[in-house]
Parts: structure tokens; sequence; C-alpha cells
């Protein structure tokens, strides 16, 4: 990967990745090999984000890329970007493995929602100009919204649990999570 | 509930729903386009704040990931509809009574245990079997299971990713009956990856269950599929 740092690649150019992924369905083995390069970065640090051990979110990278291989003719452009598909696959195998092992992975930091970790991206110029462009914008959410959004995204904790967590009745942080991805949505829209 | 669960949206765009909750949504994302559409956008922005977490994983794992892929047979478009499958696959009252029934059963009463997640490709290979049969049913929960079935293969494969997702204290257990007696099959470990078992002989009908984790030694809920082998 980092031999490519600096190739010029769209950050999330529908065009390369949804050609790339209409190969793999395919069966083009190259255009898995690039789609790995391309994407998984993202994939593994949001796994090592959500699981926190980074050997169990190698697996879960892996099961995302197998499950994008065995299901890339299934991909329906109508339903997103591709890199959202990809993305979206990760998120969920992610908060499956933490719900898997909930007792034991949430007892250290049961009750005490995490500071946000900004982990440096080991990527290239362009995707470091995106993650500051969605920084910016997380910074746009109130508390309450960025906390009901972190601790469930980055957490995988259910909003009934968030709730809890936070002291907060159901309704309000059901409204938090869904008022504070359209600020994001919004605010992203706009930086584009 | 249902007045307001349009504004589920963002929790089901964070997998932050309970397994019924998300499923309860998705058939209301259904008959709602403009959800539909919040949702695939909501989903957007939430990649775009997962991918802002990137890290390059360690070299060693593009190998492992690209060996691995090179093993998995990968799935064809979905284009099996009950309608599609059963008119040139099935017999027709399989159709009548789909409701009620469909899976198959596991080979004599000796099925002893399903293939999960690692050996994946066990599912896909039924699948894609020359002389695959297939079928596709809706399940008393609300979900939707793929059967295939491999005579050559001597296999039969579940396709379980359309099954709403269960709460940690929860699992899909398969059962083989056989005039009353029921038998565990294995459980679902990967409702994502399905299961894949040995062909089931004929008399033995297959069931799934939804069972507490660690599954059951017998059945304590009633079946969500049932699958008649002679209609297979």
């Amino acid at each position: 990967m980092s031999e490519h740092g600096l190739r010029l690649v769209p950050a999330d150019g529908p065009a390369d990745v949804e050609a790339l992924i209409g190969r793999v369905a395919r069966g083009d083995a190259k255009a898995f090999e690039a789609l790995y390069d391309e994407l998984s970065p993202a994939v593994f640090g949001l796994a090592r984000r959500v699981v926190r051990d980074p050997a169990r979110a190698e697996d879960v990278t892996q099961e995302v890329f197998l499950e994008v291989w065995r299901k890339a003719a299934r991909y329906d452009s109508g339903l997103g970007r591709p890199k959202t598909w990809v993305m979206t696959i990760a998120h969920r195998r992610s908060v499956d493995a933490v719900r898997r092992s909930e007792s034991q992975k949430r007892q250290d930091h049961h009750g005490a929602p995490d500071e946000v970790v900004h982990d440096e991206p080991a990527d290239s110029v362009i995707r470091a100009e995106e993650h500051g462009a969605v920084r910016g914008c997380l910074e746009t959410l109130t508390d309450l919204q960025l906390e009901s959004v972190r601790l469930a995204y980055f957490n995988g904790y259910t909003y009934n649990e968030v709730a809890t967590l936070l002291d907060k009745p159901l309704p309000t942080i059901k409204t938090r999570m869904r008022d504070g991805l359209i600020r994001l949505r919004d605010c992203l829209e706009g930086a584009r | 509930m249902s007045t307001d669960l349009h504004t589920l949206s963002g929790a089901y765009a964070l997998d932050a729903l309970s397994a019924e909750e998300a499923e309860e949504f998705r058939r209301h994302l259904e008959g709602c386009p403009a959800c539909q559409e919040e949702v695939r956008e909501l989903r957007q922005a939430a990649a775009l704040m997962g991918a802002s977490e990137s890290v390059a994983p360690p070299p060693s794992l593009k190998a492992r990931v690209l060996a691995a892929a090179d093993q998995q047979p990968q799935l064809p478009p979905r284009v099996t509809t009950l309608e599609r499958a059963r008119s040139h696959r099935w017999p027709a009252r399989i159709a009548a009574a789909a409701a009620a029934v469909i899976l198959v059963a596991a080979g004599a009463l000796g099925i002893s245990r399903i293939q999960s997640d690692r050996q994946p490709s066990n599912v896909a290979q039924v699948f894609e079997a020359p002389d695959a049969h297939t079928a596709t049913v809706g399940t008393s929960n609300g979900g939707k299971v793929t059967v295939a079935t491999s005579r050559r293969l001597g296999k039969m494969a579940v396709e379980t990713d359309r099954l709403p997702r269960l709460s940690g204290q929860e699992v899909y257990q398969i059962w083989a009956v056989n005039g009353g007696k029921k038998i565990s099959a294995g459980l679902v470990d990967d409702v994502e990856e399905g299961a894949a078992m040995a062909l089931p002989s004929p008399g033995t009908q297959v069931a799934i269950t939804i069972e507490p984790a660690g599954g059951s030694p017998q059945p304590t809920s009633t079946p969500i599929i049932a699958v008649d082998p002679a209609s297979v």
C-alpha cells in the first residue's frame, strides 16, 4: 500500500472502485487485488477502531474482503456508492464481532465513553484531506449528537445502550443519531 | 413505535438497532422509497466517517486474503426468486407448502456438523454446482432463506444472509426431523456465510429454530421454516 501512497486516486472515486467491483464480479483476481489495495486501509482502520484488537481486526478485514469477493456480482450501484457498500459490510462485521464477545470486550470501557482517537492516516494526501473534512464536519455536531453517533458507530453499542450510557431518554438518542448523521451528511456535501 | 419508525434511520445506518428492530425497519424500508434514499445517504456519511480512521493493515494480511479468495467460489448475481426457482427446479407442490416448509434434511440422521465461516466455500460450492437446485422461501420471522441442493456433490446448502439478525443471546439452529425425532444438525454460526451439510436422505426433514446461544439439545421454539425432503 505505502508504495502506492502517492498515486493519484480519487478518494472515493465511484468510477474507479465501481469498475473494479465489476471486474471482481467476473472473477478477476487482479482487480480484487487492486480493490484490496484501494480499500483495505479504510476497512482495517474501521475494524481496528471497533474491535480494538488488531489481530481480530485482521480477521474481520479478511471476512469483509471475502464477502466482497463472493458477493461482488450482487453489488447494486442503485443502493449506494461501491465504497459505501464495502464500508457498510466492514462496519456490520466489526459490530457483529464486538457483540459476539461483548461481555468480555465491554468490561474495560463500560460506562466510560471513549475519547475520540484520531489515528494518523497512513494514506495519501488526498485521503488525508478527505479525512480532514470528516473531522471538521464532526466538529459541527452538538456534543450529544457526536457522542451518540460515535458510541454507536465506533463502539458498536445499540441506541438502547447508548441511551443508558449517556443517561438520556431513548427517543432523544434515536433522534440525535439521525440528526447528527444528517448534519454530517450535509456538511460533507458542502465540503465537496 | 411504528408511527415514528422513520426516525430510526440514523440508528439503522449506524447498525445500532437490535436484531428485531433492524428487521422491522428493513420491512418498513421496502415500502418507503424516501427512507431508502435517506438510509443510503446516511450510510454514505457513516462510511466516510469510518474511512477517516484508515490505517494500513500489516502487509502479511494481503497475501492471506488473496489466497483465501482464490479458494472461494463466487456467488452468481441474485436472480433466484421463488417463482423462478419453482418453475424449473422444484415441483409445484413445494409452492403450496412454502409457507410451512423448506430446507432439507441432512444425510441419514447422522448429520453432525455444519460448516460455518471456517469453510464458507462449501456453501458457495453447492450453489455453483452444475446440477444445483435452488429455491428461496420466506420464514415465519420475516426473513428469507435460499436452499440449494446438489446430488452430484451429495450436499445441500442454506444461504441465511437474509434472515433477521439475532441478538447475541440467540442462534439459528438446524434440525433433522424424522418421524418425530429431532436431531441437531448444527448451529448457524454466521448468518452471512450460511451453512452446508450432507444431502438429506428421503424421509428426513430439516427445520430451523431460534435457540438460546450455544444451541439446545432439543428445539425449544417453533421452527421458522421446515423442509419437505420429498419436494427436493
